[in-house]
């Protein structure tokens, strides 16, 4: 595949090796290519995040690889990953994960001050992404001010901040309620079609479910299907 | 924006944050007023022997030490006084002195006695002697009198108007014998001087000692005691070629230093124990915003901030909570201490009869030393690097998906 992001090859995870092993993934082979808006669905326990984990750098598989624009992470140092994390990859939590002491704006532009860009730089771009996130007038305030529907908002556009090659986004609406789910999807579907931003979802969400173009589901630690 | 985020978990939890500076704070009070007191009746007591007996520098014959005798006496002409006065910017004045051992005695018995040969105006300048005067009065220049301390004239049962007999060996073995009026009884400050001293104007003793114009030691006065060793290198550099020596008074007092050394060992077990108090206080705090933040830990190093990064953060935040407590204890500190400059503690009871008695002020002095300060600054620098080794740990071997499951 010509612009392959992401392929994964044979990946298993064995967690308790040696107690009582639980095969968390098995022999996972998946590629995904730019410019997709993707969900991977599955019931609880079916190596949803796992497989999200390998494909960020945080954790290591039991055997087999992964390779992002074709370069092999898997046997990458912790300090490596760091670096490789910053410059590559864009992560939104389902607990949105903000700092807290930190403003909207601040929050966005802390990615960009580890990536030692320029504070004109940062602060243009931050209040652009926030902007187009809908949260032009919320920049000064600091997450506890902020609803839940906000904060996600504010992590989508921190995970954009970097610059990534794309965006892993781990049950993103799990903590939303409706409207600000439906939003915050418009917003993340908007920027993949008008940017050709990657999203790679884990999610429970039919909504999220139903906007995806391309859903993978997982169960028991492998591919059920690929749609 | 790393000092701003730093600075803003400080906060996070005010009263936490606020206990810890405070507990800081007092911490750095208590060391800095005990060893304040401690020092200050050091000082004085250094400042008491250093006036009576040293000098802060003193001249003397190279051979002087070796051989205390009035053969290594050394002329003492107008231009030693004014080189020496030249030597350094911060000699204010010098005082001669001949010292030697007599034998006093009344008409029916004799008593070993310590003579001093001085100049009573330079002496008093210096450190005051006159006030201690219990009887008569203190010989004029050009007077050929005697003063007697308390403890001598009472073994030998002399006062003031009575005659004292001085036996003793001039230089070069000549015979010194000669009897003096006493002027004066005086209670010296210092007790061993007391039980045995006998004053005589400095033109008498070199006369009586036929050691004319020449003393055993000059002392130097100096207008701050830290410049000793400094004043003691010009004066050496001054006077090398006369075979002249300069010692300072730690030198020449070295049992006075380690005495007071020993002295300072029970403040510093208080002081070991309050710091160690304040470790504990201090690590409770930081442990418990590093475990409360761990998934928060996590969230940043998934996203891309470096290890050594973030442990820089926490380095801050324990610095920012040291800078605080600790220069809110000093500025403490300093207002107490100042307190106390100007309204010293007084003594009472049979503590203050003892010290009246050593011819002391009954009271307890502050030292107002800039050293006291600032190294206080400096252990609770060194407590809060050993309490920061805690979250580098942590940082350091923090796995980023069990904290971000935290």
């Amino acid at each position: 595949m010509e612009n392959t992001i992401i392929q994964t090859f044979d990946l298993c995870k064995i967690y308790n090796p040696d107690a009582v092993p639980v095969h968390a993934l098995r022999e996972v082979n998946i590629s995904v290519a730019e410019g997709e808006f993707t969900s991977i669905v599955g019931p609880s326990g079916s190596g949803k995040t796992t497989l999200l984990n390998m494909i960020g750098g945080l954790d290591k598989p039991t055997s087999g690889r992964v390779a992002i624009d074709g370069k092999n992470i898997t046997g990458m140092k912790d300090s490596e990953l760091i670096d490789f994390r910053l410059e590559h990859i864009g992560f939104v939590f389902q607990h949105y994960n903000l700092i807290p002491v930190f403003t909207a704006l601040e929050n966005v532009a802390f990615i960009m001050l580890l990536q030692k860009r320029t504070k004109k730089e940062m602060d243009e771009r931050a209040k652009s992404l926030l902007e187009a996130v809908g949260l032009g007038e919320r920049m000064d305030a600091r997450p506890a001010k902020l609803s839940g529907g906000q904060q996600q908002r504010v992590a989508v556009a921190r995970a954009l901040a970097s610059q990534p090659r794309f965006i892993l986004a781990d049950e993103p609406t799990a903590n939303l309620d409706g409207d600000s789910a439906m939003n915050l999807l418009d917003i993340m579907e908007k920027m993949n079609r008008e940017q050709n931003i990657t999203f790679i979802f884990s999610t429970h969400d039919q909504r999220v479910i139903d906007r995806a173009r391309r859903v993978i589901t997982m169960v028991d630690g492998g591919i059920y299907s690929d749609e | 924006m790393y000092l701003k985020l730093s600075w803003r978990n400080l906060w996070r939890n005010r009263k936490r944050t606020l206990i810890t500076v405070s507990a800081i704070a007092f911490a750095v009070l208590a060391a800095v007023f005990m060893q304040s007191i401690n020092r200050g009746s050091h000082e004085m007591m250094i400042d008491n022997m250093v006036r009576f007996h040293t000098g802060y520098v003193q001249l003397q014959d190279y051979r002087y030490d070796e051989e205390a005798s009035l053969d290594n006496a050394f002329p003492y002409l107008p231009e030693t006084e004014t080189r020496a006065l030249q030597a350094h910017d911060r000699i204010t004045g010098v005082i001669p002195r001949i010292e030697t051992f007599m034998l006093a005695g009344n008409d029916h018995t004799t008593r070993g006695a310590f003579v001093l040969g001085i100049d009573p105006e330079r002496e008093h300048d210096f450190n005051g002697l006159r006030d201690h005067l219990s009887g008569g009065r203190f010989f004029e220049p050009g007077e050929d009198k005697a003063v007697v301390t308390e403890g001598l004239a009472r073994r030998l049962e002399l006062a003031a108007g009575d005659t004292l007999l001085l036996i003793g060996q001039g230089r070069f073995g000549m015979s010194a014998n000669a009897l003096f009026e006493i002027s004066g009884i005086m209670r010296h400050p210092l007790h061993e001087i007391n039980e045995q001293t006998v004053y005589l104007p400095l033109h008498s003793i070199q006369y009586l000692l036929s050691a004319d114009e020449h003393i055993t030691h000059l002392l130097i006065a100096l207008d701050r005691e830290r410049d000793t060793r400094n004043v003691r290198q010009a004066l050496q550099q001054e006077f090398q070629d006369d075979e002249l020596i300069a010692y300072t008074w730690p030198e020449m007092m070295p049992e006075l230093l380690q005495l007071l050394e020993f002295d300072l060992v029970g403040a510093y077990v208080m002081a070991g124990v309050l710091y160690i108090v304040i470790g504990f206080g201090f690590f409770g705090t930081v442990l418990t915003m590093t475990l409360e933040r761990m998934r928060e830990f996590g969230v940043l190093l998934s996203v891309g901030m470096k290890r050594s990064r973030l442990a820089g953060v926490l380095l801050m935040e324990t610095l920012f909570i040291s800078f605080i407590g600790v220069l809110s204890g000093l500025g403490l500190s300093w207002l107490v201490l100042y307190y106390f400059y100007l309204n010293p503690i007084e003594l009472t009871g049979q503590t203050a009869e003892t010290i009246i008695e050593m011819g002391w002020e009954p009271i307890l002095p502050v030292s107002f030393a800039a050293d006291q300060f600032y190294t206080q600054g400096i252990i609770v620098f060194c407590i809060a690097v050993v309490v920061f080794l805690f979250p580098l740990l942590k940082v350091m071997n923090l796995n980023i998906l069990e904290a971000a499951r935290k």
